[in-house]
């Protein structure tokens, strides 16, 4: 009989509660925001529970690509705390949220192997997926082509996936196949292990991984179709047919051609003036991008009010925390680059919360 | 003996011409544990170490390599020569150039092996996709060829299945699942030529990987699963042939290749030992932990190596964090299964009481009080004592284990005699012209008497781990866990209050209860607010991390948990009085049944039920009894005053046999 309810949740409702409170507020971020150059953004960055991640890096390392990866260290080390305090039956779930770093690295070592394979700068790059990593990522950069890359997968959660994705790499020496049944893969997981849950754990559940995919499922598909020309039955094989509000009906509408504004509209109808979005894609589309992660946030922040004790609480919090970084790595290449405000401050997730 | 091994801290300043000796006689003798001086590395010397560096990664690589020839050959890695001295390193161009030539040998064969092989795996896949479509009498060239068919047969991932058909709603076709029965269902896709661009692409983004034939394969499908089947067993041949070359190779290479793996291992870790040195101009600095034991007999040693060699020596006290201090426990053989139980939850810190002595009284005591029985507390011994000798072979992979099951079992026997309980056999049964009788009570008749004291065993044990829990806070002088940690002093108050409100309430006490109620309050409110006070007193500042609010709702949730825990903890201990109880019930089922096979006579029926019963008793229950032990321990006692995480002694060696 799992733990659920006040007894399995009590104790990790406190505990996230407070780490809750350790996230940076909006005000702190246009704080952030407002530094004149990088190494002041870090000097304010230093008091942030993000200091002590930071006191590792020698001056000379202080790269905004160090500085990301270091910062990222809190990120893991925020998911490993909560796995480790969730109720026994819900940390495959946690576990599987926590597995997109490892897809995101895994993606990051194929793209390495075929542009740059020098492990030195891919490791870089890679998020600090710590022990519960199955990836061989030296081992793979080091083997110097895809094909005996992904043979080190072999027994792994990936070795599946791969192998029907790998005869098309074969044929096309392109990554896209590869990069595609990845994702699809760990979402159509992501959203089982949400299922296998029961009661408000699984309600909780959906709604945040939900929320993620309905994201995910509607950019995929207005990008399959605007940029990537694809066919409406190979834009279908690409998306998947679940979600929390977008159903299968808006994608394959989407798919065959409908206004991609009305179903937009249909889904999320706090959004407004979507037409200009649509009409220059390449700078209105990372927009629209940001207003759903925005709606996904308001989603998440939600979660802490009313009963706390189901698994929506940690995960909203995961994904904030997710989202915080994103946040942080934004400002910290922005001000790396001295880009000026009005063409980094956008793409802030926190700020529009103000 | 109630701490791990006293350790003495060692500073060597070593003269290079004497590097080599002095490394080997550090690394040659299992007692040196090394300790990272390379930061002590003096500025332009860096030359030095990153030559060490190469080398101990040349070899590394060579020792990977030989592995993975010795691995290709099927030869075990063995055991390096008895008293072989590793008088120098080994040449490393010499080395590799003879890996190099082996490697040339293996490779031709083993490359071949694995094209074989992935020929073999190929047609097996190739025939499993065919089989579906066997009985079908049609040339599967008029498939490929034909002018308005498109026809797609081949594998694809289960999860797409039903998004291909979704995506081909709108255009004619025909779909058809041949085989279900795996993660790779074999499909059959057909549909008009005018519309296989569409259908290929469809099928394509749904990760349809289409059965290619060569053109070799003509005629129908049982036809082809022919010539396929002839094709696999030619590659069978192969692969058997391919294997006996490389046994054969084997052979001949086996003593050259161990001999050339265990010179080149101990070259590494006496490079690796090196890169580890601080190197200064003409001297090195070498650090580490020896056992105080073994000091003398090591300084000798070193002094023999070095005639110039400076060693300083630091003698470790066991108070403080003590974390960066190796910890080498010191049990006898006796109490090696206990020590194996601590080291599987963690090690002790060096300043910290090694609880196994503790152990090794209470894991006999609380097992052979559930599973109290004469006979099978005696055929649990002779199990453990038949694993641990090893002369079963069966039961030799569990050696390790057999000397606790010989305890526990001689415990069980013990309080067998005090139960009155003989192979399930109790008070009023005449055996061998004795009748049993309980020395001291006999559970299933006075069963709440057994949970009484089952509850106050438990109450005594944990007040030993407060205790103990205390004891080692003095000695780690971490003062604000000590005075406000859960299992510290206000832990400790707030449970004794608990105890004495209730020993008051029922009137054991001749002390008021406001008393109790007053400890209680303090104590609670120190363990409550333990957090905030343990960083007052350790001078951590800020006080608490995030708001007020949110540091009360946390302080109350735990100190609510505190309080559900000291009421587990106790009442966990129950199920020791439990279990002696559903002993006798179990046992008293078997009889039952066994009445009921022999039809009212003790014939074979009777003597066959009640055999297998308590064979089953001493498999089922003995198991379950075990498991309730070790959490008794490890969840209600250990975590009051154990906090382990210390380092293991992982002394240099040069081979694996001198590994402890």
């Amino acid at each position: 009989m799992p733990k659920s309810g006040v007894s399995g949740y009590a104790a990790i409702s406190a505990r996230v509660r407070a780490m809750y409170s350790a996230l940076l507020s909006p005000q702190e971020l246009i704080r952030l925001s407002d530094t004149p150059d990088f190494t002041s953004l870090l000097t304010q960055l230093k008091p942030t529970v993000y200091g002590s991640y930071l006191e590792s890096l020698k001056d000379k390392e202080l790269t905004p690509r160090r500085v990301v990866v270091q910062i990222k260290g809190r990120l893991a080390d925020v998911y490993y705390s909560v796995i480790h305090m969730a109720p026994e039956h819900t940390r495959p779930l946690l576990t599987q949220l926590y597995r997109y770093f490892e897809v995101e690295n895994l993606k990051a070592v194929l793209r390495s192997i075929v542009t740059d394979p020098t492990w030195e700068r891919v490791r870089d790059v890679l998020f600090p997926y710590g022990s519960m990593s199955v990836l061989p990522a030296q081992a793979m950069v080091e083997a110097g082509n895809v094909s005996a890359a992904v043979e080190l997968l072999r027994g792994t959660v990936y070795e599946e996936t791969l192998s029907f994705a790998m005869k098309r790499y074969s044929a096309e020496q392109n990554l896209f196949p590869l990069e595609v049944a990845l994702d699809l893969n760990y979402w159509r997981k992501l959203w089982q292990e949400a299922r296998h849950l029961s009661g408000q754990d699984q309600k909780q559940a959906l709604r945040v991984v939900g929320a993620i995919i309905d994201m995910n499922n509607l950019m995929w598909a207005i990008r399959y179709r605007v940029y990537h020309n694809l066919s409406e039955e190979e834009l279908i094989n690409y998306t998947l047919p679940f979600g929390y509000h977008l159903r299968d009906e808006d994608v394959r509408a989407i798919a065959a051609g409908a206004d991609i504004a009305s179903v937009i509209q249909r889904v999320y109808p706090d959004i407004r003036d979507l037409n200009p979005l649509l009409e220059e894609p390449r700078s209105g589309l990372p927009l629209l991008e940001i207003q759903l992660k925005q709606h996904v946030m308001k989603q998440c922040m939600s979660a802490f009010t009313g009963d706390p004790f189901h698994i929506g609480l940690p995960l909203a919090f995961l994904v904030l925390c997710q989202l915080e970084i994103q946040d942080l790595t934004v400002l910290l290449e922005a001000k790396s680059s001295q880009l000026s405000d009005d063409r980094y401050r956008p793409f802030l997730l926190k700020t529009m919360l103000v | 003996m109630f701490f791990p091994k006293a350790m003495t801290e060692i500073e060597m300043i070593v003269p290079a011409r004497d590097l080599l000796a002095v490394t080997k006689v550090l690394s040659g003798h299992g007692i040196f544990h090394q300790a990272d001086s390379s930061y002590a590395s003096g500025a332009g010397v860096d030359s030095g170490a990153t030559n060490w560096q190469e080398k101990a990664a040349g070899y590394s690589g060579l020792e990977r390599r030989i592995q993975i020839v010795m691995q290709a050959l099927s030869i075990d890695e063995g055991q390096p020569q008895a008293n072989k001295e590793f008088e120098k390193m080994g040449e490393l161009v010499d080395i590799r150039s003879t890996v190099e030539q082996i490697e040339n040998e293996v490779k031709n064969a083993t490359d071949q092996l694995s094209v074989e092989k992935k020929r073999l795996e190929q047609l097996e896949n190739t025939l499993r996709q065919l089989e579906p479509v066997a009985d079908i009498d049609l040339d599967i060239n008029s498939l490929r060829n034909s002018r308005y068919l498109f026809s797609m047969l081949g594998q694809i991932p289960t999860a797409n299945v039903e998004r291909l058909q979704t995506s081909l709603a709108r255009v004619p076709n025909v779909f058809l699942t041949l085989r279900s029965d795996s993660s790779k269902p074999v499909v059959w896709l057909a549909g008009t030529q005018s519309n296989a661009d569409v259908l290929e692409r469809a099928a394509r983004s749904a990760y349809l990987s289409p059965l290619n034939l060569p053109d070799e394969y003509q005629g129908t499908p049982a036809k082809i699963i022919e010539s396929i089947h002839a094709a696999i067993k030619s590659a069978n041949q192969k692969i058997a042939d391919l294997q006996e070359t490389l046994s054969q190779l084997g052979k001949a290479r086996e003593n050259q290749l161990r001999a050339l793996l265990w010179d080149v291992h101990a070259s590494r870790v006496l490079a690796e030992a090196i890169v580890r040195f601080g190197q200064l101009r003409y001297t090195y600095v070498v650090t580490g932990w020896v056992q105080s034991d073994d000091l003398e007999r090591l300084t000798q040693r070193l002094k023999n190596a070095s005639k110039e060699i400076l060693i300083e020596t630091l003698p470790t006290t066991r108070s403080g964090h003590n974390l960066d201090v190796p910890v080498a426990m010191q049990n006898s053989e006796f109490l090696k299964p206990f020590q194996m139980l601590v080291n599987t939850y963690s090690r002790p810190r060096y300043g910290e009481i090694d609880p196994t002595i503790l152990i090794a009284f209470t894991f006999p005591l609380l097992f052979g009080a559930m599973f109290g029985d004469i006979g099978q507390g005696l055929v649990l011994a002779v199990l453990g004592w038949l694993m641990s000798s090893k002369r079963v072979k069966a039961l030799s992979s569990m050696s390790s284990l057999g000397g606790l099951i010989t305890i526990c079992g001689l415990s069980a026997t013990l309080f067998g005699f005090l139960y009155g309980s003989f192979f399930g056999f109790e008070e009023g049964v005449h055996l061998f012209g004795l009748e049993l009788r309980p020395l001291w009570i006999s559970p299933i008749h006075h069963i709440l008497d057994i949970l009484m004291v089952a509850i106050g065993a438990g109450v005594f044990l944990l007040i030993c781990a407060f205790l103990i829990g205390i004891i080692n806070g003095v000695i780690s002088r971490e003062w604000g866990h000590l005075l406000f940690g859960h299992s510290g002093v206000a832990g400790f108050l707030l449970y004794l209050s608990f105890l004495g409100l209730g020993a008051s309430a029922l009137g054991f006490l001749p002390i008021s209860v406001i008393v109790f109620a007053v400890l209680a309050i303090l104590s609670a409110l120190a363990v409550m607010f333990s957090e905030a006070l343990i960083h007052l007193v350790d001078g951590y500042r800020p006080l608490i991390d995030g708001g007020i609010g949110t540091y009360v709702i946390q302080a109350g949730v735990e100190l609510f948990e505190v309080v559900i825990s000291f009421l587990s903890n106790t009442l966990s201990f129950v199920r020791v009085g439990a279990f002696a109880v559903a002993h006798g019930g179990l046992s008293a089922a078997i009889f039952i049944l066994a009445e009921l096979i022999g039809g009212g006579n003790h014939g074979f029926g009777y003597w066959a039920a009640v055999i297998i019963g308590n064979l089953f008793i001493v498999g089922f229950e003995g198991l379950i009894v075990g498991i309730q032990t070790m959490r008794l321990h490890y969840y209600e006692l250990l975590g009051k005053f154990f906090t382990g995480g210390g380092m293991r002694f992982e002394p240099l060696t040069l081979t694996p046999a001198q590994e402890d």
